[in-house]
């Protein structure tokens, strides 16, 4: 190949192939994502790239053809029947092809101006697969260049041909039977594959793990519980650490100009019991920043020490540059489970600022290093404690979005107590290890909101009062719109600058998963999920319909 | 053996009504089913159900266990069969073998119809003559223009039909000296945990006044059914006014009813549902 190189005799003979076959070359190739065009994803809106939008993860559409004038004619364009199960995925679009998985572990890629389906891959699971302590989901796929990656209940991670569904390879993570299990959309950084496990409900030691995303080989794997001997092994009493959970199950961020990856760390094992773990417990419920290229834990930010309510720091974790004191400042920022938003610096993982975002009863605030100042008595006993938040907290999974034009940071919140419970309990490998439990308020003694804060303070500018605690993210988008779902069928946008309800769709069932927006033919398509259906909306000017 | 009320059950009662008005927190009754290896089985429950379910059965991310009568499980055999397989489409898993063996799950099994079993009468304290509450209900007292049993009488109220089986003797007396104590609470489904029959006053912005009870609500919008039975459905952004009369019941107080003839009644609504 001295006069062409491997890349342009594969364009010609592309294009030779296209002429030959009367194909327009108005549209790339099906499934060819480099790096490149992930880490750029804000200048082509019309494609969701990656699980949060960006690899800042701020859930954010640059489309505006939907806006706060014409959202009111919003309607269903296509709908998209899944598996059984509940829908927590959110959708991949690229070059006209959108995938999903379906529940419990499935991708299916669909033409994402008709929803037909092109093709589906189910993974091949026993009966006895386990998952303790959270639901048969799954949150989506990564693409990079052709290739898409999916990680399975059974503790899997597979890569299949973006084309067909065909399977590149497939690596068994870790062990299912003592409670490993992926549920998280992987991150695809350059030359790697970052996947998190759950399982510290079943008392497994969590871990990071990056992946050659071209043959599936473990490129390094960073624990998050340190074993004797490493920083932080001090915080863990007696052998603890073996079993002190800390799992990674929530797809982190990433900051291509530091080369800083961004993962929040799960709760300790067992969760309610924390006299079996004396100690501050690193590195559960921390925010780590790792080097991508060796796992390297650059620095750490713990928001609950000796956490002993399962208030895990599994929630999106947002970047965000601005002035902060006067000076340019690359920031993190997080609306934690524990119920307060916290302000990071992201070069140093310096605490800037935290406040109170949704009701608690358990710390007096915030030291000046970020440490909550515990009020005594909170503890989970034998006899019941009611404290605010629930083990399900004031956060969860479910994404925050941030709009870089209204510089508000919307985040879905759940203002629920419960009544937490300790209680004596054994490792047993591939068993539940919680030591404990809770009574959970409901009906009228909980509530939630879509709460609108300043990025940089936290403080409330907005909120939109929903019925129940929510499980489904939210959106906001360059139309002045911030998209979400409630736990009572609606799906809807409020106005992002001043929370007014502008659209609602009663869909019949909750909605739990993050909206996302893509474009296609010229037309603004948003999609949330509720009960078992993908819906995909569009403005009626459109016409095209579903065919 | 039979279980021995734990500490947990004992030292939460005082805050239990206000959490949970449905939660008649008893003493164990004569007939309730004795569990064998209790506190294993306890053990088992909040290993792997308390999580969702909650400590006491009273629902949380999940629905509410601890009724006599659920809704998906007839028998203990079909509630083993949903720890075993769970329930499709829902946030329910199914287990593995390796984590609950078959004598493991129908302890769990056992313990949920347990709990259930605390939350309903005590025979040995109803007192009063079945036969003369039936008369009550049906002539002097008309509860049937407001509560249909057995397919009589008119929806207004909560269905009576199986009341024996789902509520406690001291629950019945209350409610029938002082119903807007304890509005009943939805056990199961999507509205889980919300008051049932909740009095709401809304005043719209065109001057419309309605009065009903709240039958759905959502972010956006809400359904009343009118006592006279006019169902009503509005538009948030339509309502000017909204008052939800938490500690109120459209249920009107029994004053012209002496101790005898409560007792009675309770006696009679304890038949409900038992075959007797």
């Amino acid at each position: 190949m001295n006069k062409w190189s491997g890349r342009a005799f594969a364009v010609f003979a592309g294009l030779a192939l296209a002429i030959t076959l009367g194909v327009s070359m108005a549209q790339p190739a099906t499934g060819q994502v480099p790096y490149e065009r992930i880490v750029a994803a804000d200048s082509e809106p019309e494609s969701w790239l990656t699980y949060s939008g960006n690899y800042a993860s701020h859930r954010f559409s640059r489309l505006d053809q939907i806006n706060a004038g014409n959202v009111a004619d919003l309607r269903v364009v296509w709908a998209y029947q899944m598996d059984e199960g509940l829908i927590e995925t959110t959708p991949i679009v690229a070059d006209g092809v959108m995938y999903v998985t379906e529940p419990p572990s499935a991708v299916t890629a669909l033409d994402a101006r008709t929803g037909k389906r092109l093709w589906k891959w189910t993974p091949q699971m026993g009966s006895d697969v386990l998952h303790i302590g959270f639901p048969e989901v799954n949150r989506g796929v990564a693409i990079l260049d052709s290739t898409l990656y999916v990680g399975t209940l059974d503790a899997h991670l597979v890569a299949l041909d973006a084309r067909s569904g065909a399977v590149r390879w497939d690596v068994e993570v870790a062990d299912n039977a003592i409670g490993f299990a992926l549920t998280l959309a992987p991150l695809a950084l350059d030359g790697k594959i970052i996947v998190g496990v759950s399982g510290a409900e079943a008392g497994v030691r969590g871990f990071i793990d990056a992946y050659d995303p071209e043959t599936g080989e473990l490129v390094w794997r960073t624990y998050t519980i340190p074993a004797p001997g490493e920083f932080g092994s001090d915080t863990w009493g007696g052998n603890s650490w073996e079993t002190g959970g800390g799992s990674t199950w929530l797809t982190g961020s990433y900051d291509p100009e530091l080369d800083l990856l961004y993962w929040p760390i799960g709760n300790p094992a067992p969760d309610w019991n924390g006299d079996l773990r004396p100690g501050d417990n690193l590195y559960t419920d921390c925010l780590l920043a790792l080097d991508p290229d060796t796992g390297e834990i650059v620095w750490w930010f713990q928001f609950t020490p000796h956490d002993t309510h399962d208030w895990d720091a599994n929630q999106i974790q947002v970047l965000v540059d601005a002035e902060w004191e006067g000076e340019p400042r690359k920031l993190v920022v997080t609306a934690n489970r524990n119920a307060f938003y916290y302000v990071l610096d992201r070069e140093t993982g310096e605490f800037l600022h935290g406040t109170e975002y949704s009701k608690q009863t358990w710390a007096e605030g915030l030291d000046e290093n970020g440490r909550p100042i515990v009020i005594p008595g909170t503890d989970p006993t034998e006899e019941g404690n009611l404290v605010w938040p629930s083990l399900q907290g004031a956060a969860n999974w479910f994404s925050p979005s941030y709009s870089p034009m209204t510089r508000l940071f919307y985040q879905p919140t759940r203002i629920m107590g419960a009544i937490y419970y300790k209680a004596e309990v054994e490792y047993e490998p591939g068993q539940p290890f919680m030591g404990g439990g809770e009574q959970a308020l409901r009906g009228e003694e909980a509530s939630g909101a879509v709460k609108a804060l300043d990025v940089l303070t936290g403080e409330l500018v907005w909120e939109f009062p929903l019925q129940s605690p929510p499980w489904a993210g939210v959106m906001a988008t360059a139309g002045n719109l911030v998209f979400g779902g409630s736990d009572e069928g609606n799906i809807f946008a409020l106005n992002a600058e001043t929370g007014e309800p502008l659209w609602n769709f009663q869909a019949g069932a909750a909605v739990r998963s993050g909206p996302m927006s893509y474009e296609i033919d010229g037309q603004q398509r948003i999609v949330n999920s509720a009960g078992g259906t993908m819906f995909v909306f569009g403005l009626p000017e459109d016409g095209r319909g579903p065919g | 053996m039979r279980i021995a009320p734990t500490p947990w059950l004992s030292l939460v009662v005082p805050i239990l009504p206000l959490l949970c008005p449905s939660a008649a927190a008893q003493e164990p009754a004569d007939a309730a089913p004795e569990l064998e290896d209790a506190e294993r089985a306890e053990r088992l429950y909040r290993a792997h159900c308390a999580r969702c379910h909650g400590v006491q059965g009273l629902g949380g991310e999940g629905p509410e266990l601890a009724q006599l009568a659920l809704p998906r499980a007839a028998d203990q055999a079909q509630l083993e069969d949903i720890v075993r397989s769970g329930i499709s489409g829902t946030g329910m898993p199914g287990t593995s073998s390796t984590v609950l063996d078959d004598d493991a799950v129908s302890l769990v099994a056992g313990y949920v119809l347990w709990l259930g079993a605390q939350t309903t009468a005590d025979a040995s304290t109803v007192t009063g003559d079945a036969n003369r509450g039936h008369d009550l209900f049906w002539a002097e007292g008309d509860c049937a223009s407001c509560h249909i049993v057995a397919g009589q009488g008119t929806a207004v109220g909560p269905e009576l039909t199986i009341i024996g089986l789902r509520r406690g003797a001291d629950y019945l007396r209350e409610a029938l000296s002082a119903p807007a104590a304890r509005l009943p609470v939805a056990r199961s489904g999507a509205r889980s945990g919300f008051f049932e029959y909740l009095p709401v006053r809304i005043v719209t912005h065109g001057g419309d006044i309605y009065n009903g009870m709240r039958m759905n609500e959502d972010a956006f919008t809400i359904q009343l059914m009118t006592v006279s039975g006019t169902f009503v459905s509005l538009r948030k952004g339509e309502i000017a006014e909204m008052e939800k009369r938490v500690g109120h019941s459209l249920m009107p107080v029994a004053q012209d009813l002496d101790e005898e003839d409560v007792e009675d009644l309770v006696a009679y609504l304890t038949t409900l549902g038992r075959g007797s």
